[in-house]
């Protein structure tokens, strides 16, 4: 599976075009929003490093959830089934997909936290930025995890549409581009009960001094789960209609 | 213990209302090269799909290698070259075959394998920058880097420039002569004559013939008549007594006729520029049209 990964990181690495795209958003995003819109200079809802955090979640998650959603793409390349006529086992190749996810989500993460130490001029203790990092990047996984779901959901064009929508309707409902706090009182609990919202929270515990939000972390070990299940029963379809 | 590679018995698989293996039997032993010849259509790719366990059969008896197909695929004793099939556009060709070797217990040697299937001068060219042709080396060169006892081909030379084809050519022979079992799907007639020493006939998902090239021309009645003339005329050609297929090829005539001697007695009465006369049996082309005559052939 190593030798997958490496695989993975190559293809990456050597198409930094869609990443520098994707990771570029986020930031430009807290960008106008600190500085061209001046967020925060009198809204108490509305914390600058707060602010950066969501954004930062906000491209942690896309990353995560484009790079693993490449399965969609390979199915359709018909690089899956170069692999299915290998000892390969299935299993490597998602866990591989999952990880690759994972792997780019620093960029995104790092440009915004970058933007928000020297141009939002958060000022955080050097355990909160690590905890912020540690956090926000694990807060990935039930997203890479989706990118795979969606892989074996859907194909070609119509993938790609499913996780960009998807991306976006989770990101609002989790309060990445609003606080929930300025939700209708009906939508709130599930807009709380939401992966984006728990992966949020954590960082936004963080900023706020508390300590690490275990049921934001048990909300997210839950969705990993439901979205593993979906990929699951999906792919049995899929394979058993081949 | 069994020296069968593949054994396929009473195996059916449907999609919807289309019938794509119709209750196929199929036995190719060890160390056989077997073609698997048919129109398209005929269950030629259903068939190998279902050998390499990317096609579960509603029904029927499926072995390879002694036991189900994804057991052999995951023992790496078993290699492939499917159509189209994607590779890693960013990745470089020696980055595949590394990659693709550490799957396999005892694989070839990256080297050896660029070599083999051609490719040394492009060992460090990214895919995405390769030909149609040198992909399919690419292709060519995964299904050798685990050193399988066991190699499939779905229409292995399409795509291929005539060098090339040579080069898979040679490079297959060289791999039978290892004492390896190599099956490949075609619909080229010539292929399946030149390279393979049996053949199976597919038509509408069953075999409606096996055995070597001549065993398969033997079972269709008639002679082939060949003969120059000035100015062929295919209508007269044809009206000649015991013709059954014909083909015009500029002043060549090629004959089919179920009764060779009073074919050649008509034309010769008729036509005293008749010359280079040569009769002999049908050839595969022949054979196959007669064998998978009324059926669909596109």
């Amino acid at each position: 599976m190593s030798a997958l990964l490496r695989l993975e990181v190559i293809r990456l690495l050597r198409s930094p075009q869609f990443l520098m795209y994707l990771a570029a958003f986020p930031v430009g995003m807290y960008l106008m929003l600190v500085k061209v819109l001046d967020i925060g200079a009198d809204d108490p809802n509305a914390d600058p490093a707060a602010v950066m955090v969501s954004m930062a979640t906000y491209g942690s998650l896309g990353m995560a959830l484009l790079a693993a959603g490449s399965i969609a793409t390979e199915r359709h390349s018909g690089w899956t089934r170069q692999l299915a006529i290998t000892p390969l086992t299935t299993r490597a190749y998602v866990i591989a997909k999952t990880l690759s996810g994972l792997f780019v989500v620093p960029l995104a993460l790092g440009l915004v936290l970058l933007a928000g130490a020297f141009v939002g001029e958060v000022r955080l203790d050097a355990l909160q930025w690590i905890e912020i990092i540690v956090l926000v990047w694990l807060a990935a996984t039930p997203f890479a995890v989706l990118g795979v779901t969606i892989g074996y959901l859907a194909a070609g064009q119509a993938a790609q549409g499913l996780t960009v929508g998807l991306y976006f309707a989770l990101a609002i409902l989790g309060g990445l581009w609003w606080p929930t706090s300025l939700f209708p009182e009906g939508l709130r609990p599930f807009a709380e009960a939401s992966p984006a919202y728990f992966a949020g929270s954590l960082g936004w515990d963080a900023v706020d001094g508390e300590p690490v939000n275990l049921t934001a972390i048990g909300g997210l070990a839950a969705w990993t789960v439901v979205f593993a299940a979906i990929a699951a029963w999906r792919y049995k379809r899929v394979a058993a209609a081949g | 213990m069994t020296d069968l590679a593949i054994r396929l018995a009473g195996v059916r698989k449907t999609y919807g209302p289309v019938t794509a293996l119709n209750g196929i039997d199929l036995e190719i032993e060890r160390g056989r090269v077997v073609a698997i010849l048919g129109p398209n259509g005929a269950g030629k790719s259903t068939t190998l799909n279902a050998v390499l366990g990317l096609t579960r059969p509603d029904s029927g008896t499926l072995e390879v290698l002694g036991g189900p197909p994804r057991a052999a695929l995951a023992a790496g004793r078993v290699g492939a070259m499917l159509q189209d099939n994607g590779l890693v556009d960013e990745a470089t060709i020696a980055d595949l075959l590394r990659a693709f070797a550490a799957w396999y217990p005892s694989p070839r040697p990256v080297e050896e394998v660029l070599e083999r299937a051609g490719l040394t001068a492009e060992r460090d060219r990214r895919v995405l920058k390769l030909s149609g042709g040198q992909k399919q080396r690419v292709r060519f060169a995964l299904t050798l880097i685990g050193d399988p006892e066991l190699l499939i081909f779905d229409e292995p030379t399409v795509g291929m420039d005539v060098a090339s084809r040579q080069a898979f050519w040679d490079e297959l022979r060289r791999l039978a002569e290892d004492g390896r079992t190599i099956v490949f799907a075609t619909h080229y007639l010539a292929e399946a004559d030149a390279y393979a020493d049996r053949i199976a006939l597919i038509t509408e998902g069953r075999v409606v013939a096996e055995g070597s090239g001549t065993e398969i021309k033997n079972r269709v009645p008639g002679r082939a008549v060949h003969v120059t003339l000035d100015a062929p005329d295919a209508t007269a050609m044809a009206a000649l007594p015991g013709v059954t297929d014909l083909d015009v090829e500029g002043t060549r005539v090629h004959i089919t006729s179920t009764d060779a001697d009073a074919t050649l007695r008509a034309l010769l009465a008729k036509h005293d520029d008749a010359r280079d006369i040569e009769v002999g049996g049908v050839d595969l082309e022949a054979a196959f049209v007669a064998l998978t005559r009324g059926e669909k052939v596109s």
